[in-house]
């Protein structure tokens, strides 16, 4: 086509374009001039109401400040300005059609009408024309009662339609395990698309086909790679994308909502834990800018199955099904046998403050042990927190990785490192196995020697951000590899888990001259330990525990290989069904609520423990949660109720460099998670997880052969002399 | 009085009928090429200045007066060099209906456009240019891409042009055959391989363009009509057309004519004249005229009556409420069905709406059918109001300019022939 008559395509004003608002006012706005705004803001009308706002803001924003709320579809804070749902369309003064108020920037003077007979018009007329291909299934729809396209139809559109016409169906597409799709619903609002492309980098769905014929999918049928595939569900404003486990299971209005937080990475994402009948029927995030933004990991958000499989309801002595009272008794007799020496507790890494203090509490007062640990085999004693928050990745100058992947160790940092990298060009240089991150990098070896290979890279930097996966400090040259990081930047430990960084912080670790886990763990192989306690799983695995001859105690969710190999079994709460304070891989402590009871015989982990030392005639000086508290406050200031939220630099466990006589070694570094979809046994309860892993190629996650991305270069030459590549 | 016909020397495009060589020695031989050096050493700004002058406006479509889009490209100040390449695109993709005259520069006198490269880019600062062309012109790109090669042999492309030191790249790209991708912004998508859909405006291609860089988008014929304004003087142009619509414009004219021509013309030529002097004429006579739409399937249309008086340029086919669009001009008598025209036309704009807006994605399809349907007569007249208003719902809701195109020919239709559609309706009823 050679343009069509196109009033608006140049940037000069013509009497009867819609170009920018001419500054100077029309004879008939004459009035006297407005006082200048303030330095950097703007003078606008909202329905009459003199504003002022930001230069550089949109007319929406304008609107949202005045408190006028525009519907819309396809715009969204965090993603890139599309225009396409027109639903936006607000009438400017003086302006001969509505324009898209969500980009339109706001000019000196707008006076913008969101109550004008033409907006109202321009709404109804965009909500029919939505309407006309729209299936209008609410009734079983699984976005019902909780669906934008729905609330604003109510607010903005007609009560009837006038298309006569039969409508468009849509095939709905197979995309894997996460998302169930019902196509013809779709909006054409292209969230998911710019979700995927912006911020997932994984250019896996678009649009093809054009006008009414136009669909959003995977191109090629496929189950999505991403591992952050679920936020598109949320994004969706209507039931095109929704939750595959989800499905048909609850209707909104009937879910009890309780603030929890997703321990399953080191983020430590606020969510929301939806519960009917005191079941969990699924995992929502919450917006916080510091921590998660607004999205959520796959793993957490479709791992809930996990709290309703495989669960242990009931204390088990020897794998038989006994009572509470059976239970302490046959833990009672095996104390007898031991003595603080041969006694000793590895905590797992999905525990709060409240189970690590009351288990901290249990061996050293209770039991008088100072053998006790909560960190995998061979952990250097070192805290493993970032020093840098979170938000602060987004204006790091460089950043290293050793050892690290952050998009499957922590996938909504890497969101931040990728907007760094792309934005900003930000440098971002690995050591470790290859990996595709989404985004550019440098690889700069496999092996730690990189480090010393590459000094003068790393030194043209001034502020450079070394990120440390946990599993690194297992190696036996990590005291070096810490000293060399140590040298050229700030060092940031990122931590598998959560639960992991927060039982650190109460201090569940070796006291005094005590073992840590691999000393607990050898010892009870050569069966010098009479009792361990477990609490919790990933940090000994029940081949660590096969040849103990002592009485192995496992305190636990889920009857996992580990409880299987216990003498005796005690039945704790998992994340959901139990109140609990954590502080995450930034050192922020988080609060979750308890959103549903522990399963049938299943006590909260503090309580047992409480019970166990009265048993023991020693009680511990708690009897509720609140006591409990105080106490975890008075031993650790950071916990105390008023720093909920906020990162306690001071308390935080301090970064210590250990001494370095060692050299760093040869050998490579190895992948930091396998699989990402299963990487704990938490996740290996999960059916979901399972299904979801195994659609999984390793296409964009894990390891990928080949070179990296290389960083963006300016383009070649153009070679053929002006021959075309037609 | 009929204004005279255009001599050879007073052409943009002599070669136009295809009668001489195409290539570049019949260019060379009709004048091409020739004071381009001279071109090369004056100051861009003085050529800038000179099309403003010449009041030349943009040959494509919506008429925006070239001089004005060239001077909002950035040029470098001694103390300001440039940070960024510039680019001039020429839009080549050629699909509003009945428009076919850049098909004609292309396959019969493609060098107009290979030097109104040169000078285009030169003017604008831009080391590259892109020729984008629309993938059913597979036969003309090729013609072209033989034309740039001949150019390149010549010396007028590559480094350093006739030792002027300028140096100017030209590519060709195939679109994919999707009309949208004609409005610039889509098109410059496509040119980055992207889906070819309409960028949000602002920011505009003169800031942000063809990968984030200042661009220039401009349609074949007017890139190619630059050297002969600018090699000529002013005067040349300017004695042809009213103030303001100056100079010559190839017409397309089509249909129910004798004789279907495309033919450069003097600017503000009265319509009724081009069609007899140049077409032969309509079909069983002007008395026999029903309607015509005067630039492209977008522009709404003229009935007998407006036809006979009105003038063929921009300004007084807006007066008219219509516009000069393409200049292609599709002549219907009173024997076309021209409610399956238009039906056929809303066809074209369902078949080619990109998707992205609401309105136009899922409005133009029901436009269609509704056309469809009222048109064989089935339907209630009270939903020809609806119909309008169902357009009233399209037009200037979107991001570009299609919805609005899409929507003129059926608000035309209903204005001017809605007592037709009426009579149909009853009849659909009486039956
Ligand atoms: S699937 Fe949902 S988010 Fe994606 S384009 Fe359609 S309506 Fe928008
Ligand atoms: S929100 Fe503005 S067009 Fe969609």
């Amino acid at each position: 086509m050679s343009n069509p008559t196109n009033p608006t395509q140049q940037p000069a004003a013509k009497a009867n374009t819609a170009a920018p608002a001419p500054a100077s006012p029309t004879p008939a706005q004459a009035q006297p001039p407005l006082p200048p705004a303030p330095e950097g803001m703007l003078n606008v009308f909202v329905d009459g109401i003199l504003l002022h706002v930001k230069k550089g803001s949109t007319v929406m924003q304008a609107c949202t400040l005045a408190a006028k709320e525009i519907p819309h579809f396809c715009y969204h804070d965090r993603l890139s300005i599309a225009g396409n749902c027109r639903m936006c369309l607000v009438e400017i003064e003086g302006m001969p059609k509505p324009i898209a108020s969500c980009h339109w920037p706001a000019a000196e003077g707008m006076k913008i009408r969101t109550d004008s007979k033409l907006t109202a018009e321009a709404r109804k007329g965009t909500m029919e024309l939505l309407l006309i291909n729209h299936p209008l299934d609410c009734p079983i729809c699984d976005q019902g009662g909780e669906c934008a396209l729905q609330d604003q139809a109510v607010a903005y559109g007609s009560d009837r339609s006038h298309f006569h016409e039969f409508k468009r169906a849509v095939d709905d597409k197979d995309i894997g395990h996460k998302i169930k799709t019902v196509m013809t619903r779709c909006i054409h609002c292209t969230r998911c698309v710019r979700f995927a492309t912006e911020l997932a980098g994984v250019e896996e769905f678009g649009a093809t086909g054009r006008g009414e014929n136009m669909q959003i999918g995977t191109y090629v049928e496929q189950a999505l790679q991403s591992e952050l595939a679920g936020n598109m569900i949320d994004l969706c404003p209507v039931g095109a994308l929704t939750s595959a486990p989800y499905a048909f299971t609850a209707r909104p209005w009937e879910l009890k909502r309780t603030s929890s937080v997703d321990l399953l990475d080191a983020v430590g994402t606020p969510v929301t834990v939806d519960t009917r009948a005191g079941q969990v029927m699924r995992v929502l995030p919450e917006e916080c800018d510091e921590i998660n933004e607004e999205w959520l990991t796959d793993a957490a958000r479709f791992s809930y199955d996990a709290l309703s499989t495989n669960r242990l309801t009931t204390p088990l002595i020897g794998g038989k099904p006994a009572t509470w009272p059976q239970a302490f008794e046959a833990i009672k007799k095996a104390l007898k046998s031991s003595t603080p020496a041969t006694t000793a507790g590895l905590m797992g890494n999905l525990q709060s403050a409240e189970d690590a203090y009351a288990f901290k509490a249990f061996l050293t007062q209770t039991l008088g042990t100072q053998n006790l640990d909560s960190r995998p085999a061979g952990t250097l004693p070192n805290s493993a927190f970032l020093t840098t928050p979170l938000k602060s990745f987004d204006t790091a100058e460089a950043v290293l990785l050793i050892g690290c992947n952050p998009r499957l160790e922590a996938p909504l940092l890497n969101i931040r490192l990728r907007r760094a990298a792309l934005k900003r060009r930000m440098p971002v240089y690995a050591i470790g196995t290859q990996m595709n991150l989404a985004y550019p990098h440098t690889h700069l070896g496999e092996t730690p020697e990189a480090l010393t290979q590459h000094a003068t890279t790393f030194k043209a930097h001034a502020a450079l951000q070394i990120l440390i996966s946990q599993s690194v400090l297992q190696r036996p040259d990590a005291s070096a590899i810490l000293a060399a990081a140590a040298k050229l930047g700030t060092v940031n430990i990122l931590a598998d888990t959560t639960g992991r960084t927060t039982t650190h912080s109460i201090g569940a670790l070796p006291q005094g001259k005590g073992n840590g886990t691999s000393g607990i763990l050898a010892a009870w192989q050569k069966g010098q330990l009479k009792t361990l306690f477990i609490h919790g799983e990933d940090t000994a695995s029940a081949m660590d525990v096969k040849s103990g001859k002592g009485t192995l105690i496992y305190l636990g969710t889920h009857n996992t290989p580990l409880a299987k190999a216990a003498d005796v079994v005690l039945p704790t709460a998992a994340w959901a069904e139990k109140s609990g304070l954590y502080m995450n891989g930034e050192g922020r402590l988080l609060g979750a609520d308890q959103a549903t009871l522990p399963p049938l015989n299943a006590k909260e982990d503090w309580k047992i423990y409480r019970a166990l030392s009265a048993e023991l005639g020693n009680p511990l000086p708690f009897n509720t949660l609140s006591q409990l508290r105080t106490l975890i406050a008075q031993a650790n200031p950071a916990f105390a109720p008023a720093n909920l939220g906020q990162i306690t630099a001071a308390q935080r466990p301090e970064f210590r460099i250990p001494n370095s006589e060692f050299r760093l070694s040869t050998k490579p570094f190895t992948a930091p998670v396998e699989k990402y979809y299963l990487r704990n046994e938490y996740l290996k309860q999960s059916q979901t997880m399972h299904a979801i892993q195994a659609e999984s190629g390793s296409a964009n996650l894990g390891p990928q052969p080949g070179a990296p991305m290389p960083l963006p270069t300016k383009p070649a030459k153009p070679k053929g002399r002006g021959a075309a590549h037609a | 009085m009929s204004l005279p016909r255009l001599q050879p020397q007073d052409m943009c495009f002599p070669n136009l009928a295809g009668a001489g060589d195409w290539g570049i020695k019949g260019y060379q031989k009709r004048g091409g090429y020739e004071g381009l050096k001279a071109l090369l050493q004056t100051a861009p700004k003085d050529h800038i200045e000179k099309l403003k002058q010449s009041s030349l406006r943009g040959r494509g479509g919506a008429g925006f007066p070239t001089g004005m889009k060239w001077s909002f490209m950035p040029q470098p100040a001694p103390d300001k060099p440039l940070t960024k390449p510039s680019y001039l695109v020429c839009n080549a993709d050629e699909g509003e209906p009945g428009t076919c005259k850049d098909r004609d520069i292309l396959r019969f006198d493609p060098h107009t456009l290979v030097e109104g490269m040169i000078v285009g880019c030169y003017c604008l600062n831009a080391k590259v240019g892109y020729i984008y062309v629309r993938g059913e012109y597979y036969d003309e790109s090729s013609r072209l891409n033989q034309a740039i090669q001949e150019a390149y042999k010549a010396g007028f492309l590559g480094k350093n042009i006739l030792g002027t030191g300028v140096d100017v790249d030209v590519h060709v790209h195939l679109g994919a055959g999707a009309y949208i991708c004609g409005e610039e912004t889509a098109l410059l998508e496509s040119l980055e391989g992207k889906k070819g859909q309409p960028r949000l405006k602002p920011p505009f291609p003169a800031g942000f363009g063809l990968y984030g860089c200042p661009t220039t988008i401009n349609n074949v014929e007017t890139i190619a009509q630059v050297p002969p304004i600018l090699k000529n003087p002013l005067e040349w142009f300017t004695r042809w057309g009213r103030p303001g619509n100056s100079g010559t414009k190839i017409f397309s004219i089509s249909g129910s004519v004798k004789n279907p021509i495309n033919v450069e013309a003097p600017m503000s030529i009265p319509l009724r004249e081009l069609i007899e002097e140049y077409a032969g004429g309509v079909t069983g006579g002007w008395s026999n005229l029903q309607a015509i739409i005067p630039g492209g399937s977008s522009t709404p249309m003229l009935n007998a009556e407006q036809s006979a008086r009105v003038l063929m340029d921009f300004d007084a086919l807006k007066a008219e409420g219509t516009g000069l669009g393409t200049a292609a001009i599709v002549v219907m008598n009173k024997q076309i069905d021209l409610l399956r025209v238009m039906t056929r036309i809303s066809h074209f704009y369902h078949h080619e709406s990109c998707g992205q807006c609401t309105p136009c994605r899922e409005g133009v399809g029901w436009v269609h059918r509704l056309m469809e349907r009222l048109s064989a007569g089935e339907g209630t007249p009270a939903e020809l109001d609806q119909l309008y208003a169902l357009t009233k719902k399209i037009e200037g809701r979107t991001i570009c300019a299609f919805a609005d195109g899409a929507m003129w020919p059926v608000q035309g239709t209903l204005k001017h022939f809605r007592n037709l559609l009426e009579s149909r309706l009853n009849k659909g009823e009486a039956a």
